[in-house]
């Protein structure tokens, strides 16, 4: 047991939830203007190879992050492009976003760097691992605390920090009233001369950066190189991750938390050569009991609305 | 029909961009696509086998679509019942047809169940159905997997692959010409095809689901009562996924083989044809066929040319990403305006 759930499977769960989480949040800033975003997974597949493309021509870290949020944002904008303006059903959107960015993903890998499956370079430098001074000079847990917590890429730190800032600025300022509201009740909203298709683009728009980041974690923090369909479900994971955490920033951290949790000891228990299959499986029934628990919250039962009207 | 028609051509034009880009010729590439999904006798054969499960799951996701509900777990009830069909095969005893029709009806009853399991949640705890069966999407393909990893796993050959032992060959669906790779799904799913288009046509039940999907309130003011349909159109489209897993187990792998299913992505092809079909059963297998139709001519023409595979991945995307907008319609509608 001493093995099982040693310092490197926290440590280890910190990295894996960084993707999810900052995608999760992203879904969850969607889901609270009434657009269900289901193209998180193509828009982290997106930033992961945007991440990777802006490190191999530029050189620099940080560069290609910014090159990945500035892809990332692209691909929302058509997200808001079709689901607002010309308003296609949204989860259809959502779909046609995922297919789109895993096709101009492997295609671009093909064309720009001739090679296919996995694209990996000696070169190229990952995300900087920072470490938290004064950490380990806290007595008793300082040392086990700064194992855990110290030497991530400052994306895991920032997502931390986002959730925070996210959860102040959704309860705690008027912009964040208004964009709930938004989200409440399109209508009502619009009838107190609220622009509602401004405060629907915002969401979107920062929402694709938080993919952005998402992405960038994945090809430059966790390792360095880009995989042909890396996300894996990820995005899919975030999207219950918002579910789970009612769309709500602290709640989505904590779900997202159970679900890197589970994945790194997953992981783990690969290692020691058991099934590994129902530990996966964890995440998922807890969400659907999850979902018995806190039921018809209002502004999911309005995207309901929206969902079913639509087709 | 002008809408898919255009999206069509517009994925064209940017599947074109996509070849000039890595310096393709334009023409040629796509002759070669042509080549590759309908070029011969084998390639047509080979293009249909490959729609065979993505017709059956795409009018499984059109039924529930048509009554309003958004399945998308149709990955988990065809792995459950790829699984049951393999199960049933191995174990059944008695002769071969009977172990055939066992299979068969195995697969259409657990995809239908479990996919009615998230219409019941969504009937009984108003759950999102499409977050449900996305869910449950998770938990079918780690329980299959669990099991072909496991306790029914092939230990017979040195091939350490998660895999079932393979059904015996009286059991199999039989293949429609030597030597090829078609097999008797395909007419399963015309049938299936066939058939759903008639039951939503001109059933009372099937108007009951159009009305529901059309308009939900209007549906209720009719006494359409809403969680008694959302089951059997839910165990209905979950069935049909179902038996688009036993076709292929029955027919293609003659095994249970971990990932077989989910890697070439089959339940969303499928949920992609009712999208550029509308929800309509015949345009779905339409739709279907044109999409196996660019998977493999792609391959046909990655085989010929320079040209990258990707290239038909990103037609799809553009088809159904067109499709999913309005543009065109509105687009028609402000000219005319603007005319008149």
């Amino acid at each position: 047991m001493d093995q099982l759930f040693d310092v490197s499977l926290f440590s280890s769960t910190l990295r894996m939830i960084t993707p999810i989480l900052l995608a999760a949040l992203g879904g969850a800033i969607c889901a609270r203007v009434g657009l269900f975003n289901v193209g998180l997974e193509g828009l982290m597949l997106i930033g992961a190879f945007s991440a990777i493309v802006g490190n191999h021509y530029t050189g620099n870290v940080w560069l290609a992050v910014l090159f990945a949020i500035f892809c990332t944002l692209l691909f929302s904008l058509l997200f808001a492009y079709m689901s607002i303006n010309l308003r296609a059903n949204v989860i259809v959107v959502g779909i046609a976003l995922n297919f789109l960015a895993a096709g101009i993903t492997t295609f671009a890998l093909r064309a720009l760097f001739n090679v296919k499956g996995a694209y990996y370079n000696k070169d190229m430098v990952g995300l900087p691992k920072w470490d938290i001074p004064l950490i380990d000079q806290i007595p008793g847990i300082g040392k086990w605390l700064s194992m855990v917590l110290s030497g991530h890429s400052p994306l895991v730190y920032l997502s931390f920090v986002l959730v925070l800032l996210l959860q102040l600025f959704l309860f705690k300022t008027v912009t964040g009233f208004r964009l709930l509201a938004a989200g409440e009740n399109a209508t009502a909203a619009r009838s107190i001369g609220m622009k509602v298709t401004r405060i629907q683009y915002g969401a979107i728009l920062l929402c694709g950066v938080l993919c952005g980041l998402a992405g960038a974690q994945l090809s430059l923090g966790n390792v360095t190189m880009f995989n042909e369909g890396m996300t894996s479900g990820r995005g899919f994971i975030a999207l219950v991750a918002t579910m789970l955490g009612q769309s709500n920033p602290l709640g989505v951290a904590a779900s997202s938390l159970l679900f890197g949790f589970m994945e790194a000891l997953s992981l783990r228990l690969q290692g020691f050569a058991m099934p590994t299959h129902f530990t996966m499986m964890v995440p998922y029934v807890v969400t659907i009991l999850a979902m018995i628990v806190f039921k018809d919250k209002s502004y999911l039962s309005e995207a309901r609305k929206a969902n079913e009207s639509s087709r | 029909m002008l809408q898919p028609l255009l999206a069509i051509i517009v994925g064209l034009i940017v599947g074109a961009i996509a070849i000039a880009i890595v310096g393709g010729d334009i023409l040629e590439t796509y002759k070669e696509m042509w080549k590759g999904a309908f070029g011969s006798f084998y390639f047509l054969t080979n293009t249909l086998s490959r729609a065979t499960p993505i017709i059956l799951i795409g009018l499984g996701v059109a039924l529930a679509f048509r009554a309003g509900f958004f399945n998308m777990g149709s990955e988990g009830q065809m792995v459950l019942g790829a699984l049951s069909a393999a199960v049933t095969a191995i174990y059944l005893p008695g002769p071969g047809w009977f172990k055939l029709i066992g299979a068969i009806v195995a697969a259409i009853i657990s995809g239908g169940i479990w996919s009615a399991f998230a219409g019941w949640l969504d009937a009984k705890f108003r759950m999102n159905l499409l977050i449900t069966t996305l869910l449950l999407n998770y938990i079918a393909t780690l329980f299959a997997g669990y099991f072909v990893a496991y306790p029914l796993k092939d230990r017979s050959g040195s091939a350490a692959m998660a895999q079932t032992v393979m059904i015996d060959k009286s059991a199999w669906l039989p293949k429609l010409f030597q030597g090829m790779s078609l097999h008797a799904g395909f007419i399963l799913a015309i049938i299936g095809m066939i058939g759903l288009y008639l039951y939503m046509k001109y059933t009372v039940r099937g108007y009951e689901i159009r009305m529901l999907g059309a308009n939900p309130l209007f549906a209720s003011y009719g006494g359409v009562e809403r969680s008694k349909l959302v089951l059997v159109s839910m165990f209905a489209s979950g069935g049909f996924a179902g038996l688009a897993g036993a076709v292929e187990v029955l027919g293609t792998q003659y095994r249970y083989l971990e990932g077989a299913l989910t890697t070439p992505g089959y339940a969303w092809s499928g949920i992609m044809a009712t999208l550029l079909a509308n929800s309509h059963p015949i345009g779905t297998a339409v739709a279907a066929i044109l999409l196996a139709a660019l998977q493999t001519g792609g391959m046909g023409m990655e085989r010929n040319t320079d040209v990258p595979l990707e290239v038909s991945e990103i037609i799809q995307a553009a088809l159904i990403l067109f499709v999913s907008a309005k543009f065109t319609y509105s687009f028609i509608k402000r000219r005319k305006k603007a005319r008149g």
